[in-house]
Parts: C-alpha cells; structure tokens; sequence
C-alpha cells in the first residue's frame, strides 16, 4: 500500500555553522558604504573646482 | 578555575594604584574638556556670549590639549600598564619605578600647559601651529607630557624584554604585543613633535632666536600628529581584538592576523603626515602623492580588523544557534554596556574611516580642508570610536582594579551615557560635517559673519552642534558619575579582566612578528624615504622665518 507521507521528501536545511556569509555580507556593505561616501564628496569636488 | 590561575588573573595591588592614578587624571581631564567642549558650542550656535573674558579660542585649546593630548595619553598610558600586568605578569618593582616617574612627569607638564592655558598665555590650539606663540612654560609642559610617555613606555618595553627572556621561543602575550607595538610607534612618532618643540618653538618662545620656520615646524607636527591618531586607536582595537570576543563569550578570530594588522600600523602610521598639509605651500605634490598612497595602504589593516570583528562576532552568534546572513547578530549580549558602548564605536568607526579616506584624498582635501567637517570627522574616530571604548574599558577595568563590581543598575546607566552619546553625537558630528560640506570654517569663533548669506546657511547645523554637545555633556556627567560609583562606592567584589583566546589555539603566532630589528628597520626605512627629500626642500628653500604672534 502506497504510504504517501514516505514519498514527500522533506528538505532539511543544515546550515555549516562556520560559515561566514554573514561577515562576507558585512565586509561588502562596508567596502560600498565606503565607496559611495568617496564617490559622493568626489563628484562635490567636480562640480566646485 | 583554580586558585592559582585566579590569582595570577588579577592584577597585583601595586599595580592597580599606579592604574588608578592614570585613570583620575584621564577623567578630570575629560570633565574639564568636556565642559569647554559644550561651551564652545553654545558660542558657536550664535546664541550665547563668554563670561568673564574668557576667549573662544583659549576654551578651544583646553578642549583639545586636555581630551586629545593629556586625558588620552594618560588612559592609554594607565590601560596598557594594567594589559601587560595581566597578560605579561606583574610589573617588577624596577618597571613600577620607572612608570611613576613618567606618571609624575606627565602630571606635572599636563598642570603646567594648563596653567598656561587658563592664564590665557597660551590660546595656540591644540596643534600650537607656528607663528602663534605660547608662553615658554606651555612648550615645557608639553615637553614634560612627552618625556614622562617615553619613561612610561620605557617600562612596557622592560616588561616585554623580561617576558620574552623568561620564554625564549614563545610568541609574547597578544596584549603585551599590541602594547609594545604602540609604544614603538609612539616613541618613533613623539620624536617629530619633541624636535619642533625643543629645537624651534622653545628658544622662539624664550626670545633666544626671533624667527621660527613655519613649514618646518608643522611638517615636523604632523610627522607626529597622524600616528597621533593612530595612538589613540590601537588601544580601542587591543578591546576589539582581545577584550570583546571574551566578553561575549567567543573566540578571538585569528590571534596572527591580529598581530600582523598591529605590525602594518607600525610600519605605515608614521610616514604619512603630508596628507594633514596637502593644501600647503613649500611641499612638492610628488611627495605629498607618496604620502597618501602611504596613507591609504593604513586602510589595509583597518579592514582586515573589520573583517576580523565581524568574523568573531558571527561564529559566536553561530555557536549559539544563529542561522540566516544575520542572524547572529541577534545572539550578541545587547544588554551589556562592556560590550555594548565598545561596539557603538565599532560602529561610528564605519563613518569615522569613511570621512578619513576622503580627507586623505588629494583632490577632495579641498572641499573639507580647514571646513567644520574635519572637526565633524575626528569626533567621530577619537571622541566616539576611541572614547567610547574606552568608557566601556573602564566599566570592568576601574572595579577590577578597586576590588569593586559593576552593578546591574550602573550597567543600566552606562547604557544609558552609551545610547546618549550615539544620539548627541549624530546630532554634533553629523551637522558638523554637513556644515562643512557647506563651507563653514573650523576653528573659528565667529557665527554670523557680519550677515553674510552663505554664513546664515550654516546657523541651523550650528544650533544642531549646540543641542548634540549639550547631549553629550549629559552623557559626560554619567560617566563620571559611573566612574566615581566604580572607584569608592560600588559594592565589594571580583570583576574580571576579560582576556580572549584564539580561536585555533594550536596555531602558534608566526615568530617573525616579534623580530623588531626587522619592523624598526622598515619603519626607518619608510620614513626616510617619505620624508628626507621634503625636509631637505624645506631647509634649502627656508624663507626667512617669522616673528611670534600672540593674538588673542
């Protein structure tokens, strides 16, 4: 007999628990917030000089 | 852990006295720079006039000679005796020595300059630039200040050359490492600063010679004014490598990568001073442009710390159960200000390092040079990343030393100083560098500028300044308030010296980072080649030099 709940393929996420995608996250945030503010006061200089 | 370890956990008795009395005069220090501070800002919002003829500029010297020279140096000083104490073993009886002899000599050079200071003999700024000229007793006091911090960092020198004979072999302990590193650097550093004093500004100031040479005098300031900033900052980075990891629980991310980023401060905070004086007159732009590629090779280990902290702060939220890209910061112990107030700086360090990439950039030094944004920037690094470690340092560092806890209700209010200073720094430094953007002037006591349009423009960031500095000061009177509770009411007890380990304890630190030969050699190196042709340039086109100026 056909047992359905057997054939349903539960996936079970296991999250490596070293993994550092998160600081990889945040190292990306921060090298843009860093650009964008550079960007941001050089374009000042362009239109001031 | 047994009694062994927990005795050679707390710091020797003897010690902690010559802790302490670095740490009253660093916070007298921050209560009297704090209240010229919010002055200044009341002056400046335009809404309020100095009693009794005390001079803008003569509160704006004691604001930045007490908090950016004496009250840090005098913290550092004190936090770095007490992370070699700890990490190193106690001081010898000889160390200990030597550390109150610079103690006293700073103390009595930092009375001296601000004698001189509240006589109103020496409203020079905290950078004394030439021509302005102090009384002479202003230089020496300096000159005391400077001295008594290399016969203190003689100390930690001693300290870390009687560790590493007792060890042979063995890479020294990571604090006591980061503590010799900016010792080094400081004492390489302070040489600038104390040859300008001694040889130009002293026998200027004592009419022994009638002339000084401007450029000379400042490219020797800020020879040392950069690693300056960099002095103030390793000490914070020693809590964000090595305290915080413990404090929350987790590991140090790499105990060799922390050493190797200390190692590049030492090797690139100092040849870079030319990027301070990228508008000035008498300085070839080629130098200048090897300057700032120097400069911003110091970014470098400023991010692999970033990378580092989010690391530590993600594999401990991991540990505890944390999943998602950011769940871990979820996991982080929020409710504690040993943690928290550091962190805030951590935080405000994301701007501070922003605005400091674009004030070493050549081309944009010119929409910020001498505008309040600079102001705005330095607030954010030294007064928020630096100071707020600090204040978070002193919430266990002041009750370990005096047998005392930090209870659950300061730990509230220390919070509460943490969250304050966020808020009234976004307000003081965000209108500064806004304003600066703008075109407002540092260093200026003036507001209204006759009625100039463009100067109404800058009065509502003016006004944000004045509310942000009030804000602060409140924040300032909780500290001090906590620091007085940790120091003679709190009740009695055992707060711990949080110290970190690394993560993979089996990794031993390279032996190389401990070859000082090598390191001081580079450094050498670096400097003479940043800076011998520039003097040279200097001293052979040295215009006739110029008369004092007193003029306020």
């Amino acid at each position: 007999m056909a047992q359905p709940g057997l054939e349903k393929r539960t996936k079970t996420k296991v999250e490596d628990s070293s993994s550092l995608k998160g600081t990889l996250a945040s190292v990306f945030l921060l090298g843009f917030f860093l650009i964008i503010t550079w960007v941001g006061v050089f374009l000042l200089f362009l239109n001031r000089f | 852990m047994n009694a062994f370890t927990e005795k050679v956990n707390k710091i020797d008795r003897r010690d902690a006295k010559l802790g302490m009395a670095h740490f009253y005069v660093a916070f007298i220090g921050l209560f009297l720079g704090g209240m010229a501070g919010l002055l200044q800002t009341l002056v400046r919002s335009g809404q309020f006039t100095l009693p009794a003829g005390i001079g803008y500029y003569q509160l704006l010297t004691l604001h930045g000679v007490v908090l950016a020279l004496v009250m840090t140096t005098f913290f550092i000083m004190g936090f770095q005796f007490m992370a070699v104490s700890r990490t190193a073993g106690t001081l010898t009886n000889k160390q200990r020595k030597t550390a109150w002899v610079g103690f006293w000599l700073m103390t009595i050079g930092t009375v001296m300059a601000a004698v001189m200071i509240l006589l109103s003999e020496a409203s020079v700024l905290y950078t004394f630039y030439a021509p302005l000229q102090a009384h002479a007793l202003f230089y020496v006091g300096l000159t005391l200040v400077i001295v008594g911090s290399w016969t203190g960092g003689g100390a930690i020198i001693m300290a870390y050359v009687g560790w590493r004979k007792k060890h042979p072999g063995q890479p020294s302990p990571l604090l006591t490492f980061m503590a010799l590193v900016n010792t080094l650097m400081w004492i390489v550093a302070t040489i600038g600063v104390a040859s300008t004093v001694l040889f130009q500004l002293l026998p200027w100031s004592l009419g022994l010679v009638e002339r000084v040479d401007v450029a000379i005098s400042r490219t020797l300031f800020w020879y040392f004014g950069h690693p300056l900033v960099y002095f103030w900052l390793l000490p914070a980075y020693m809590a964000w490598y090595v305290i915080v990891p413990k404090i929350i629980g987790g590991k140090i991310f790499s105990d060799s990568l922390a050493r190797l980023s200390f190692i590049l401060f030492l090797l690139f905070s100092i040849p870079v001073g030319l990027h301070h004086q990228l508008v000035e007159p008498g300085i070839d732009p080629a130098w200048k442009f090897l300057q700032v590629i120097l400069t911003f090779m110091v970014i470098v280990p400023s991010l692999m710390t970033a990378f580092s902290l989010f690391a530590t702060f993600e594999t401990f939220g991991r540990s505890q159960g944390a999943t998602g890209l950011f769940g871990w910061l979820k996991k982080l112990p929020w409710g504690d200000a040993r943690f928290l107030i550091p962190f805030i700086g951590m935080l405000s360090f994301i701007p501070g390092g922003a605005g400091g990439i674009i004030n070493a950039s050549n081309q944009m030094n010119q929409v910020v040079h001498n505008t309040i944004w600079v102001t705005g920037h330095f607030h954010l690094t030294v007064a928020t990343a630096v100071i707020l470690t600090f204040f978070g340092i002193s919430y266990w560092l002041i009750p370990h030393l005096t047998g005392r806890i930090l209870t659950k209700a300061m730990n509230k209010l220390a919070i509460l100083q943490g969250i304050l200073w966020a808020i009234g720094m976004t307000f003081m430094s965000g209108a500064m560098h806004a304003a600066g953007l703008l075109g407002a002037p540092r260093r200026s006591a003036f507001s209204e500028y006759g009625g100039a349009a463009q100067a109404a423009e800058w009065i509502p960031y003016q006004i944000a300044q004045a509310v942000g500095g009030s804000i602060l000061f409140i924040a300032i009177i909780l500290v001090i308030y906590i620091f007085i509770n940790l120091a003679f009411f709190a009740p009695k007890g055992e707060e711990e010296f949080p110290v970190g380990e690394a993560a993979n304890t089996a990794e031993k630190a390279p032996m190389i980072l401990e070859n000082w030969k090598l390191w001081l050699g580079i450094v050498v190196l670096l400097i003479a080649f940043a800076y011998t042709i520039p003097f040279i340039d200097l001293i052979e086109n040295a215009p006739i030099g110029s008369k004092g100026y007193k003029l306020w």
